[in-house]
Order: structure tokens, then C-alpha cells, then sequence
């Protein structure tokens, strides 16, 4: 009785699982087979949410006839799947907008080194993976936007310069939970060495203007609702708040003015979305065409006009507003040490009291 | 001997001392039982084991010269033929009366059905109320169709938990006697419930007294009842007289 | 006689083995607690897990008060009075259920920010420059504020059923014992409803301790926040897990005190009449305060959110893709469906289990289910991860006899997703089953069986048709649950797969409230849906 319930129950969970996967993706049955050049799909796992992220996939599947499945979701979520799934996974490619994710699937071995002409052409040397086993597609730079009224651009230098008691109270920026903090602290790791770095950070606790909450674009509206002078954020936020479909949002993004710190010194703190290509991948060429895809002209043209992101492809131009904000000195960091330097960035934050 | 019960003994699994000890008698074809005590004396326990619904420590029980339970086997309740009205009646909300005393007669044909349930009507004279819910009833008429439900499908006996303690006082006379009069007229055997001794007076052809799960004494109302024999007369004198009243 | 001790052995087979699947993820978190520290975890301990643990606490505790306030009173107020509306707010006050509360959070902010309607209102028209921090609502009594006000339904619901199933005559006795309307409140009502106040608010505590998208949004620093903060900052999986099965176990002691407070208490009924509560007519500013606290609640839970929102989808409206929301609509109502359904099924085996088997541990082991709610979304489901690839790589020379060619066939299914709905809301599905069967006590089952009938047949005949209310409620609470359910989806779903809520997801982690408003909309409106149709369906019921 017991042995024919379980044969049953196993049954009808093969069976289920066998629609499933046909309602899931019809596609995936036939590019399954290991090494197979000819499959005609890429399996991506990717912690970037961006409607043009699927236009170009679309795009990728026209030109090439290679068809993108995709799972979506929070980079270290998808970081532990792909872990636990170990040489099964079907995953491909990893993509996420962080480049410490990148370093830490690199440094748990999740990722294969790819070599390709085309990509180092596209992509310069310093937005690669030492190793080769990741490759920068966007940069985004993290710098300060200020209060047109009560700032002038002359009073604004360094990252460093917001903890002096002129600042007091006037600072905001958002939670410490938040990865582009933890990456610029991090990066202030690297470059000044740890005791340095939490000077810093124990300097801005200091100085802000109220306990850390909300997202970027809220640090933002902060400013012109007087709440603080002076905020740290994402350069895209800006954008995408320039382009608001809410006349409210325009008109705060419109005056602020936004300043690129460490000009004249260490140079501002950028980080970069990137891909790798998983050790495992059964179809690593499509995977390497789609990062050759995303890091072409074209499709890097698209990150910057759709969401305000920097190319990494240097032929490639700015639009019009990144080129209003004009050219800046880039921190000059091996990026993988924003992956290196995280845990110690966390600790710092916690010690320091930065919510 | 109809029925035999030997040596059953019991205790709910929470509690130490036996709510019932090796609990024997018999019970002939047809005959009114009822099992008097306090609360706590273990009268329900009885009822419950006789119905299947807990499972004896020991002992045995037999209808005619079927097993239903001994040390070796254990009839479902489903399966033993045992009518029951519970306390509360437990009628089916969501049933009506046709289909309350129809639940247990699934194995009778189409025809058979309906005669059968026709019947019972008659016997607790509730013709026609058979369309109507439960709730649409009063106590005293759920309380038939509780009966009506537990006969129907023609037990070999049927137990009676406390089956007046539900009705307001004015009824119970009444009811005592409608009660007796159902039982007999159907010549079934039965076993029920009771506190009161009245109860067991008016109705029973046999007492057992119950105190502390064990047995105190078996024997017929007349001899073992020291209750005042004139409120006894008065009590039943009251029931004629007022039955004469409702008529 | 042998066919009934198979039935038994039939329900207790496969009680057993339905929990037995919900409890194996996780057994292996509750493992956890039993890795070795480490120095993340001195850390943790050092410097934030005290000031963490005591946030989360004032967040419960208050929550919980006010929800039960809320929620209380109001059953108390539709079980008892009539007031204009009253039938409207009825069913209408569960509505702000269908809200996630990480919504909630978001429009709240949207509303009262500084481009929010409330500011640029007083500032364009009135000219009036308000202090921002007045508005601001990212902190912790907004906090409270937001899960309150979405989650009250849970401990209304739950209490005015079990009100208006209370015989009037307690109530009454209250009255003619010279107890006024207030006394009978204090002194009747809530020591009688404490079952039922305790079930639906340990919801609304779990919900608070699982939760992230609130107080990861509004800054505030949660035992929630230590777990992600080891996981995703620290890199150490093993230490957030370790911290997610503290938590369990703290969730496991409140449920024993739970337990032992109510004791041996029996509060089933089974007598077939009830006598319901006679509502008592309010006339002038009584009624006038009862039907406006309803209004406001209502307006709060849900007008003033979904207003909004329907402002943003119109401000938003064609600039994002909207071609495939009819199948994610699809979608999440299918998974949505198919979990919720088979929750329900399990949730009336088990049930049935527990009361065919006296003893402790029938009664009790059920109840454990609820461990998966208490802990967040990302945590389960990477034990259901583990799970699933293990089952895999064990079935796998079977899927190569049938001719698969991959080792992951049920990991890259639906059946993951599926399955990690079902142990993470069965506690839920399983709470309003449980009330149900306890609710009809066990006398009509053992008439049924004194009429003849097996266990099988008493349970399709005369328990599933009396459990009807209860099957029913608690298939949409599990399904709203599921339908705005996060992280488990965004996991778990095989390639390809977009819910509403993933959609949802994918605009509100990247700060866009406003193109997140369709797909929010969208899930309230199905859940909305399926309450209204709900209570249209009990209403018919006779009684």
C-alpha cells in the first residue's frame, strides 16, 4: 500500500513537472543537450529589472535567432541558486548591476573565464575581470546633487569634505542595507585603508540630516523639501527624475545641481552592471554572443538613452544629458575590490551606527 | 441473552484512575436500559465504548453472537449496527429532516428509502416536517428526528445520551413518556444516559448505577430506587395529567 | 473490519506524509541553529542584533495592539449593531488585505512626500511651505502604521466570525447583569474572543517578523534586516540562516506559551442551534461615529492607497509595455489557484488526522507548519532550493530512463514554486480548517459513523459540506497571500516566468512606485474580486 503511494506520488510529480517545463518555456527542451553549438538558446539569470534590458533581449533574439529565457531577481538570491545548483544549473549568464556580486560569484568559483575579441574591443580593460571571468556593461557613478539655493558648486570637493562640521545636519543619503553605499564604502576601503574609511563614514553618521530611509530619488526630494543640502546618489536617479512622468518630480530634479567629487583627487566612485559567464553554462557560446550583443554600439546607446546609464563601450557617446553633465575623473580601483571590501564596508557601518 | 458486555475496562489517556472498571451485564432483546450516576461517574464512558467511539482497555462486547469488540478485535463503529442520539442530537445543519434520517439508510433501495423514512415519521409523528431544516425546528421535535435518525436504520440497539437534559422541564414528562412509548412500540433495545432519576424511573426496565466507574448496583427501578415513592406517584401522576392537557 | 482500519491508515498515511514534506525545508533551517558561530555572528551580536531585536519587538508589540484594538472593535461593532453601511463595511473592511503592505508602504510615502499630493497641494495652491518632517512617514510609528492598517483584517475576520457565531444569550446575560455596552466589551467579549484575537494577530506577527520591503524601505533596522544584512552584505549564508532559525525558535516558544494559555479550554459548539446575536439599531451620533470609524479605516486600508494608485496608472499610463499583463495575470492566479487549492486539500487531511487521533502530538504537529511563515520568504526558499535540486539529483537515473536529458527537471518546474507555497502559507490555510473542524466538535462525525458510514464517506458527506465556510475563507486568504507574495516567487519561478507580483517587484526595487501602480492594481482588484464574490456566496447561504 505504502510503496504504491509513493510510486504514485512520484509519478504524478514527474508528470506535473514535465508540463511545467513545456508551459515554462517551450523552447527548452531541445537546447538542453550539453555542449550543443547549434542550441538556440541562452539562459540568463539577472538581478537588473529594466523594461529596455528585455527590448534588447528582443533584439538579440531577432539578429540572432537565439532565444533568451529568463529568471529575474535579487542578485544574491539568484547567486545562491545558481550555488546550490550546482553543475546541474541551467543558467548561462549571470548579470547584475554590482560589481562585488561579480566578484563574489567569481570567488565562489560560479563563473568560467570567456576570451573574445570582439569583447575586448568593446570593452576596456579596466571594466573586465582580471581574470576574464566577468565583463562591465554599464557605469553608473554615485555623486553628490546639491541645493541650487543654499550651495554653491565651489563649496563642494570631496566625498571626504561632507564630514566637516560646515555639513552638519545637512547631509543625506540612504540606508547602509543599500549596495552602491556599501560599494562606495568599500571603495574608500581600498584607496585609504580601512581605519581611514571609517573615519569617513563615522563623519557622515555625524553630519546627516536625518536617520537614513528611503531610495535614491528620496534623498533627492529631501533636498527640496529643505530637509538637508546636500545628497549622495546614482547619476541614472537623476535622469529618470529629469524624464518623470510626475511634473512634481521634474521640477525638484530641476533644481538640483549635481557635482562629480574627488575631481582633483582620488576621482569619483563608480560602479558597474556585468555579466559572467557560469562555469557550468551548457550553452556558452549564446552566452558569449549575448554579452558581445550588450556591449556593442548599439545596444550600449540604448542603456544610456533608456536609463541614463553610462556605456562602458567608448565609441559609443554619451546622450545629451550625460554629456550636459560633462566628462569626470573615474576612481582608479581594481573594481574587484568593491567585492573584497564589502564585508569590512558592512561591519564599518554597523560599528559606526550607520542605520 | 441479546447482548453481552464483560469485564470492559477504560481510562482517557490524560488521566490516571479508570473511568471505567470492568463494567459486565446483559441485555435482553427489547429492553430499556438505563445507566444512572453523577457526573464523572463514568456513565458516558459507556456509552462512548459501546458505540465504538473510544477503544477499550479490556473486555468484551457481543450482540447475539457477534464479536464487536474483544481483546483481539475491534469493530469500527460504522460497522457495529448501534443507533445513537446524541446529546445535542448533532443533526446535520445542513440537511434536512428527509435527508437527516435518509444519511444512514444508503443501503436500502430507492423505494425502501422512502417507506422506511415514511415510517419513522409516523413513529415520532413529524409527517410533515420532512422538508424542513433543523434549525427550523424546536428542540423537542429535533430531539424526535434524532431518534427518528438513529432507528431508521433498524439498529440492534440504540444509546440515548442524557436525552432530556436539553429540554426545558415542562417538556421532559411529556417527552419521557412519548420517549418510552417510541421505543417499545419499535421493540428496540436500548441503553441511555441519565442524572435524574426520575428519568430512569419513568423509563427503564433496568437500572445501573454507576459511581466512580465502577457498578453499584443493577436491578429493576422498583427495587433499587430509595427515592421518595410519592413524588415518584405525584411526578407521574403530573406527566398523565398534563399529557391529557395537551391532547 | 478491515477496510475500516485501512481507512484510517489511509488518512494517517498521508497526514503524515503531508507533513512530513511541509516540514523537511524547514527542519534543515531550524538545523541551523546548530552551526558553530562564527565572527559574523559575534559581530552581529556586538554591535546591531540588540538594537535590532528591540525594534523588531516595538514593532510587534505595537502592531499587534493596534491591530487587535482595530480589528476588535470593529467585528464587535458589525457583530453586534446595525448603522448605516453596516452590510457594506461587513465584507469591505477586508479589502486593505489585498494590499501588500510593501505597496502600501510605497503609495503612503508617495502621498505624503514632498511631490506627494498632500505637499504639493498646500504648497501650489495655498502657497503654504510646510516642515518636510511632519510628513514623513519612513520611520517606525509610520512603520506601524503601515502594517496595521493592511493587516487588521487578520484578527478582524477571524473574531467577527467567531462573534457572530457566539450564542447571544453570553452577551445578553452581560446586559441584564447590568453591564453596559462598554462593560459587556471589556468584561464579556474580549476574555471570550481571546482564541480567535490570538490566531488572527499571531498572523499579523509573523507577517511583521517575515516581512522586509516595509522597513527595508523606511530605513528601519529589524531582526529581518540582521538576516539579509549576513546573507547579502556579509556574503555568509550560513550565519543569516542560523539567525532565521533563532527566530523560529523564539516563534516556537511564543506558540508553546500560546498553547499553554489556552490550555484545555474547549470553545467548540456543537449544538445545532445557535441563537444569533439580535442587532441592536444605533441612532444619531452613535451611528454616525460607527459607520465614520469603518469609513476611516476603510479610507486608510484601502480608498486613499488604490486612489492613488489609480492616479499613477493614469500618469504612467503607455509608457511601459503593457502586451503581456494578460499573462501575468494568467499566471499568478493559476500558481495562485493551484497552491492555495492544494493547501486546503492537505490543510483538511491533516485536519481530519488531528481529531481521528486523540493524543498531543496530532494536535500540536500541525500547528509547527506555521514555523514557515515566521521567518523571511528568501530564507525558505533556499531550503526549498536545497530541497528540490537534492530530490532531483536523487530521481535523476529515473528522468534519464525517461528520457530527459538534464539532471534539474522538477527544480526548473513550476512544481518548486508550487511546493514552496504550499509550505510556506499552509499554516495559514490550515489555521481556518482547524477552526472549522473545531468549530463543528466531533458529534456529527460520530453520528455519521453510528449511521453507517466510513470515515471517507462521513468526511465528503457531512464534514467538507459543514466545513464550506471555512474551506472557502481560508482558500482566499491563502490565495490572496499567494497572489502578493514576493520573494519565494522571484526565487523559485522556472525561466520565463512573470507574475504580477514579480512585476510588481521589478519596477518598486528600482524606485519606479509610480510604473509599479499597474501590477499593484491588478493584484488588489483580483483579490478585491474574490472577497466580493466570497461573501456573495456565503451570503446565499441558509442560516
Amino acid at each position: 500500500m505504502k510503496k504504491m503511494l509513493y510510486a504514485a506520488l512520484v509519478l504524478m510529480l514527474l508528470l506535473l513537472s514535465a508540463c511545467g517545463n513545456q508551459e515554462a518555456g517551450n523552447e527548452s527542451s531541445e537546447g538542453d543537450a550539453p555542449e550543443d553549438t547549434e542550441s538556440k538558446e541562452v539562459n540568463l539569470y539577472t538581478a537588473r529589472h529594466y523594461d529596455v534590458d528585455d527590448e534588447l533581449y528582443k533584439k538579440f533574439e531577432e539578429e540572432t535567432g537565439i532565444k533568451v529565457n529568463l529568471i529575474k531577481g535579487e542578485a544574491d538570491e539568484l547567486l545562491e541558486r545558481i550555488k546550490r545548483e550546482g553543475d546541474a544549473t541551467e543558467a548561462d549568464l549571470f548579470l547584475t548591476a554590482d560589481a562585488g556580486r561579480l566578484f563574489r560569484a567569481k570567488d565562489d568559483g560560479l563563473f568560467q573565464a570567456v576570451s573574445s575579441d570582439l569583447l575586448d574591443e568593446q570593452i576596456p580593460e579596466n571594466f573586465q575581470d582580471t581574470d576574464q571571468m566577468w565583463y562591465g556593461l554599464t557605469k553608473r557613478a554615485r555623486v553628490m546633487v546639491y541645493n541650487k539655493e543654499t550651495v554653491t558648486p565651489e563649496e563642494l570637493s570631496t566625498y571626504e569634505a561632507l564630514t566637516e562640521d560646515k555639513w552638519n545636519g545637512r547631509i543625506l543619503i540612504r540606508g547602509s542595507e543599500n549596495v552602491y553605499n556599501q560599494s562606495l564604502l568599500a571603495s574608500f576601503i581600498e584607496i585609504d585603508g580601512e581605519e581611514k574609511a571609517k573615519e569617513w563614514a563615522a563623519g557622515m553618521v555625524n553630519n546627516f540630516a536625518r536617520d537614513p530611509e528611503g531610495g535614491d530619488r528620496d534623498q533627492a526630494k529631501a533636498i527640496a523639501a529643505g530637509v538637508g543640502d546636500i545628497a549622495i546618489m546614482n547619476t541614472y536617479y537623476l535622469g529618470q527624475m529629469l524624464n518623470s512622468e510626475d511634473p512634481e518630480e521634474v521640477k525638484v530634479a530641476e533644481n538640483l545641481g549635481i557635482f562629480f567629487p574627488n575631481q582633483e583627487t582620488t576621482g569619483t566612485h563608480v560602479n558597474v552592471s556585468g555579466a559572467g559567464v557560469v562555469k557550468s553554462s551548457k550553452n556558452k557560446d549564446n552566452a558569449i554572443k549575448l554579452l558581445e550583443f550588450l556591449s556593442a554600439p548599439e545596444a550600449q546607446g540604448t542603456f544610456a538613452e533608456a536609463n541614463y546609464e553610462y556605456p562602458v563601450n567608448e565609441s559609443v557617446e554619451a546622450t545629451e544629458l550625460l554629456k550636459s553633465w560633462g566628462e569626470f575623473k573615474e576612481q582608479d580601483i581594481p573594481l574587484s575590490a568593491l567585492g573584497t571590501n564589502n564585508s569590512k564596508a558592512i561591519l564599518i557601518f554597523n560599528e559606526v551606527g550607520w542605520k | 441473552m441479546f447482548i453481552s458486555i464483560d469485564n470492559v475496562c477504560f481510562s482517557y489517556s490524560n488521566t490516571k484512575t479508570a473511568a471505567l472498571d470492568q463494567f459486565s451485564m446483559t441485555i435482553e432483546k427489547g429492553e430499556v436500559i438505563s445507566i444512572l450516576g453523577p457526573s464523572g461517574s463514568g456513565k458516558s464512558t459507556v456509552l462512548r465504548l459501546l458505540a465504538g467511539l473510544e477503544k477499550p482497555e479490556d473486555g468484551s462486547f457481543n450482540i447475539q453472537e457477534t464479536v464487536i469488540f474483544n481483546e483481539k478485535k475491534f469493530l469500527q463503529p460504522e460497522k457495529r449496527g448501534i443507533g445513537m442520539v446524541f446529546q445535542d442530537y448533532a443533526l446535520f445543519p445542513h440537511m434536512t429532516v428527509a435527508e437527516n434520517i435518509m444519511f444512514g439508510l444508503f443501503r436500502f433501495k430507492k423505494a425502501a428509502k422512502q417507506e422506511r423514512l415514511q415510517e419513522v415519521l409516523e413513529l415520532v409523528e413529524l409527517e410533515g416536517f420532512a422538508d424542513r431544516y433543523p434549525y427550523q425546528l424546536s428542540g423537542g421535535q429535533q430531539q424526535r428526528v434524532a431518534i427518528a435518525r438513529a432507528i431508521a436504520p433498524k439498529p440492534h440497539l440504540i444509546l440515548l445520551d442524557e436525552p432530556f437534559s436539553n429540554l426545558d422541564a415542562e417538556l421532559q414528562g411529556k417527552i419521557r413518556k412519548e420517549l418510552r412509548d417510541i421505543l417499545k412500540k419499535a421493540d428496540i433495545t436500548s441503553v441511555f444516559v441519565t442524572h435524574d432519576e426520575n428519568d430512569a424511573h419513568a423509563i427503564a426496565d433496568r437500572i445501573v448505577k454507576l459511581k466512580d466507574g465502577k457498578i453499584e448496583v443493577i436491578g429493576r427501578p422498583c427495587d433499587i430506587l430509595n427515592i421518595n415513592r410519592q413524588a415518584v406517584v405525584e411526578a407521574v401522576a403530573l406527566v398523565e395529567q398534563r399529557d391529557m392537557m395537551s391532547v | 473490519m478491515q477496510r475500516s482500519l485501512k481507512n484510517i491508515n489511509v488518512w494517517t498515511f498521508s497526514a503524515v506524509a503531508i507533513m512530513a514534506l511541509l516540514f523537511l525545508p524547514n527542519l534543515t533551517i531550524v538545523g541551523g541553529i546548530f552551526t558553530p558561530t562564527n565572527d559574523n555572528w559575534a559581530h552581529m551580536k556586538e554591535h546591531v542584533l540588540w538594537s535590532f531585536v528591540s525594534t523588531s519587538l516595538i514593532l510587534v508589540v505595537a502592531t499587534a495592539v493596534l491591530t487587535i484594538s482595530i480589528g476588535l472593535s470593529l467585528a464587535w461593532l458589525i457583530a453586534q449593531y446595525q448603522f448605516p453601511l453596516r452590510n457594506f463595511l461587513k465584507w469591505a473592511l477586508i479589502l486593505p488585505l489585498s494590499i501588500p503592505p510593501f505597496i502600501g508602504a510605497y503609495t503612503y510615502h508617495g502621498i505624503v512626500n514632498y511631490t506627494g499630493v498632500i505637499q504639493t497641494t498646500l504648497r501650489d495652491r495655498f502657497g503654504m511651505e510646510v516642515n518636510p518632517s511632519h510628513f514623513d512617514i519612513m520611520n517606525l510609528p509610520g512603520a506601524i502604521f503601515i502594517y496595521t492598517i493592511f493587516l487588521y483584517p487578520y484578527v478582524y475576520t477571524i473574531t467577527r466570525i467567531f462573534l457572530s457565531q457566539q450564542s447571544a444569550s453570553l452577551i445578553e446575560t452581560s446586559r441584564v447583569l447590568g453591564k453596559g455596552p462598554w462593560g459587556t466589551f471589556f468584561r464579556v467579549v474580549v476574555p471570550i474572543s481571546r482564541v480567535s484575537i490570538i490566531g488572527g494577530a499571531s498572523l499579523v506577527v509573523l507577517e511583521v517578523l517575515n516581512d522586509y520591503g516595509v522597513v527595508k524601505y523606511y530605513g528601519i533596522q529589524t531582526f529581518t534586516t540582521a538576516i539579509f544584512q549576513t546573507w547579502f552584505g556579509l556574503g555568509d549564508i550560513e550565519t543569516s540562516i542560523k539567525l532565521a532559525a533563532s527566530l523560529m525558535g523564539f516563534v516556537i516558544l511564543v506558540l508553546m506559551i500560546e498553547k499553554l494559555l489556552r490550555g484545555r479550554r474547549q470553545y467548540s459548539y456543537s449544538t445545532t442551534k445557535v441563537r444569533p446575536l439580535p442587532l441592536i439599531q444605533l441612532t444619531g451620533w452613535k451611528a454616525a461615529g460607527a459607520t465614520g470609524f469603518g469609513l476611516v479605516i476603510m479610507s486608510l486600508g484601502f480608498f486613499i492607497p488604490v486612489i492613488q494608485l489609480i492616479d499613477w496608472t493614469i500618469l504612467t499610463f503607455g509608457t511601459i509595455p503593457m502586451a503581456e499583463f494578460m499573462s501575468y495575470v494568467r499566471n499568478s492566479v493559476t500558481v495562485a489557484g493551484i497552491a492555495a487549492t492544494v493547501i486546503i486539500a492537505f490543510a483538511l487531511i491533516v485536519g481530519n488526522f488531528g481529531r481521528l487521533v486523540h493524543g498531543k502530538m496530532a494536535k500540536l504537529l500541525p500547528r509547527l507548519s506555521i514555523l514557515g511563515y515566521s521567518i523571511p520568504g528568501a530564507v525558505i526558499a533556499v531550503a526549498v532550493v536545497t530541497a528540490f535540486i537534492g530530490l532531483d539529483r536523487s530521481l535523476a537515473p529515473l528522468y534519464q530512463a525517461l528520457g530527459f536529458d538534464t539532471t534539474l527537471v522538477l527544480s526548473v518546474s513550476l512544481i518548486m514554486l508550487i511546493s514552496a507555497y504550499i509550505i510556506r502559507f499552509f499554516a495559514i490555510g490550515y489555521n481556518s480548517i482547524e477552526s472549522g473542524y473545531d468549530k463543528i466538535g466531533t458529534n456529527f462525525r460520530d453520528a455519521s459513523r453510528l449511521l453507517g458510514m466510513g470515515i471517507t464517506k462521513t468526511f465528503f458527506k457531512v464534514d467538507v459540506p459543514m466545513l464550506k465556510g471555512a474551506i472557502i475563507s481560508g482558500f482566499i486568504i491563502v490565495f490572496i497571500d499567494i497572489l502578493k507574495e514576493i520573494p519565494l516567487t522571484l526565487i523559485l519561478r522556472p525561466f520565463n516566468f512573470d507574475t504580477l507580483s514579480t512585476k510588481v517587484f521589478q519596477y518598486a526595487s528600482d524606485e519606479k512606485i509610480m510604473e509599479a501602480s499597474q501590477a499593484s492594481l491588478l493584484i488588489i482588484g483580483i483579490s478585491a474580486l474574490s472577497i466580493i464574490v466570497f461573501y456573495k456566496f456565503i451570503e446565499k447561504e441558509p442560516k
